[in-house]
């Protein structure tokens, strides 16, 4: 029945696909939240919990999701109510992540590791069980998205009105930290530590171009994303180039694009 | 608690590392009831709001609320990221929905129906109070907190925001907390004033707040004129600090 699934090409493209659902919606909140910087720290830091998954001998991800939620435990204990996160931190626990986690991976046997797989992500050797996991983890972020996406707006527009008008917001941050830990775990896959946050920041800045709207907002990164997964893939696939740094140019060049036409029309968003 | 009372509020204290901040501090918020905090920089007003508004939860004293109290919350400053594209409407329906008859009348009510449909980050500093105090209306409020609600608005506008606050109290028949700079403007809407400089000088109403001796040393002779005669005697004044301060009689 799922024999459509042994081509490889098809498992990438669904996997792409799955991606863009979730880095649309995750991604906007973090640009608006100003978080983009902290999938960057724990996409490096991942570096470090795949080394560490492979030196246990258990599953990489569980690793990286280990990793990761550390990471957010200890930051939502130092991020006090008002303040971002300290750009000085993130970027310590970042570049340390990923300096050990390059040690680690040097003492490993070299063939249990491919190295430039973690680093840019390998969507064309997206195997059934990546699907499954990927799929999974998508719906259950989706779910929480959904379930409470009039906080997660409220807290980017005003912690303070969102607290005084019973929205709890530390509880609301605590779970965004979370969200972004199983996310960075599961993109990591398609488009490599090193390019998750651009999948995050790119299609939304496009996107934010012609919203009015947050929801409008989210809606159209998504069709960016999915322009880049489009001619990612594509480019990938015909010129040989690896898929998430294609993925990631292909949604700049949309970017210019849309900036060089907007720039042309001039439009009044008000 | 009585039917009336919203909030009542019990010796107050905050304290910041050993900055004491807010100190034995007892006031109730009635139902419509326009209660004015007023008070120098650095007196604790917003300190003292933030209490209020459940933004901060670890002072000393007690903080009583009504059953299910709802509130709607002004804050002094919103800084929208620019990032994020956002309409008035959407602001409007921050945190519960609304339908649009019930946007289109909070609008109306404080005279920005226009701005409906605009970008928040297009709107001038005036605007974005009135369409932030039109906000705090929705969802059937039973206190409005409401933090400078004129900073950054022309006089003219700041004597208008004032009364449409009264008119929304009337309305609403909600407790409206106001943090203020300026008595003599807020002082025919406000049925309760808390003068402030971390402990409590003075409360009441406003013409016996006025006339009130530690009233008269923070805010001077000049301002109260304006607001009513009074016989002049002090009990103790304030230093810089907000300390009382021995009275030197001349």
């Amino acid at each position: 029945m799922t024999e459509w699934l042994d081509d490889f090409l098809v498992r990438s493209v669904i996997a792409g696909l799955i991606m863009v659902a979730i880095a649309a919606p995750m991604g906007c909140l973090m640009v608006w939240q100003r978080l983009a910087f902290l999938s960057d720290t724990l996409g490096h830091a991942a570096v470090l919990g795949v080394a560490l998954g492979l030196l246990l001998e258990v599953k990489p991800l569980f690793g990286v999701l280990a990793v990761a939620l550390l990471i957010v435990f200890s930051l939502s204990r130092v991020s006090s109510f008002n303040s971002a996160l300290s750009e000085t931190t993130l970027a310590i626990i970042s570049h340390t992540g990923l300096a050990g986690g390059i040690i680690l991976v040097g003492l490993l046997p070299a063939h249990t590791v491919n190295l430039e797989a973690i680093l840019f992500g390998d969507l064309l050797a997206t195997t059934r069980t990546d699907l499954i996991g990927l799929l999974l983890t998508t719906i259950l972020l989706l779910f929480l998205l959904m379930h409470h996406w009039r906080s997660f707006v409220a807290v980017s527009v005003s912690r303070e009105i969102a607290q005084a008008e019973g929205i709890k917001v530390r509880k609301v941050q605590f779970l965004m930290y979370i969200m972004i830990a199983l996310l960075v775990a599961v993109m990591m896959k398609v488009m490599g530590v090193l390019l998750i946050a651009a999948m995050l920041v790119i299609p939304t800045s496009s996107a934010r171009l012609f919203s009015r709207n947050p929801e409008q907002m989210v809606l159209i990164s998504g069709l960016y994303g999915l322009g880049a997964l489009a001619g990612g893939v594509t480019s990938s696939f015909h010129f040989d180039w690896q898929t998430g740094p294609a993925i990631v140019v292909c949604a700049t060049v949309l970017l210019l694009l849309t900036l060089a036409i907007t720039h042309l029309k001039k439009p009044d968003l008000d | 608690m009585r039917a009336d009372l919203l909030l009542r509020a019990h010796k107050l204290g905050y304290t910041q590392g050993k900055r004491l901040i807010l100190d034995d501090i007892s006031f109730e918020l009635k139902r419509a009831q326009i209660t004015t905090i007023i008070g120098p920089n650095g007196a604790g007003k917003s300190t003292l709001t933030n209490i209020v508004n459940g933004l901060i939860d670890n002072f000393n004293g007690e903080v009583e609320r009504m059953p299910g109290l709802r509130i709607g919350y002004l804050p002094q400053k919103v800084y929208v990221n620019r990032l994020m594209p956002l309409s008035v409407d959407r602001l409007l329906q921050l945190t519960q929905p609304a339908s649009e008859e019930e946007i289109v009348y909070a609008l109306m009510q404080t005279e920005v129906g226009y701005l409906r449909r605009r970008q928040v980050h297009s709107l001038s500093e005036g605007e974005l109070k009135r369409v932030l105090l039109a906000r705090t209306t929705l969802g059937k409020p039973d206190l409005l907190v409401l933090d400078e609600p004129t900073a950054g608005v022309d006089v003219s506008g700041e004597i208008r925001m004032y009364e449409l606050i009264g008119e929304l109290r009337d309305q609403l028949q909600c407790a409206v907390l106001l943090v203020s700079h300026d008595l003599h403007l807020v002082m025919s809407q406000t049925d309760q004033v808390l003068c402030l400089n971390r402990h409590l000088c003075c409360s009441g109403l406003p013409d016996s707040v006025s006339q009130h001796p530690e009233y008269l040393a923070l805010f001077g002779q000049q301002t109260a004129d304006s607001i009513a005669i009074y016989a002049h005697h002090h009990d103790h004044e304030h230093d810089v600090s907000g300390d009382h301060a021995e009275h030197r009689h001349d």
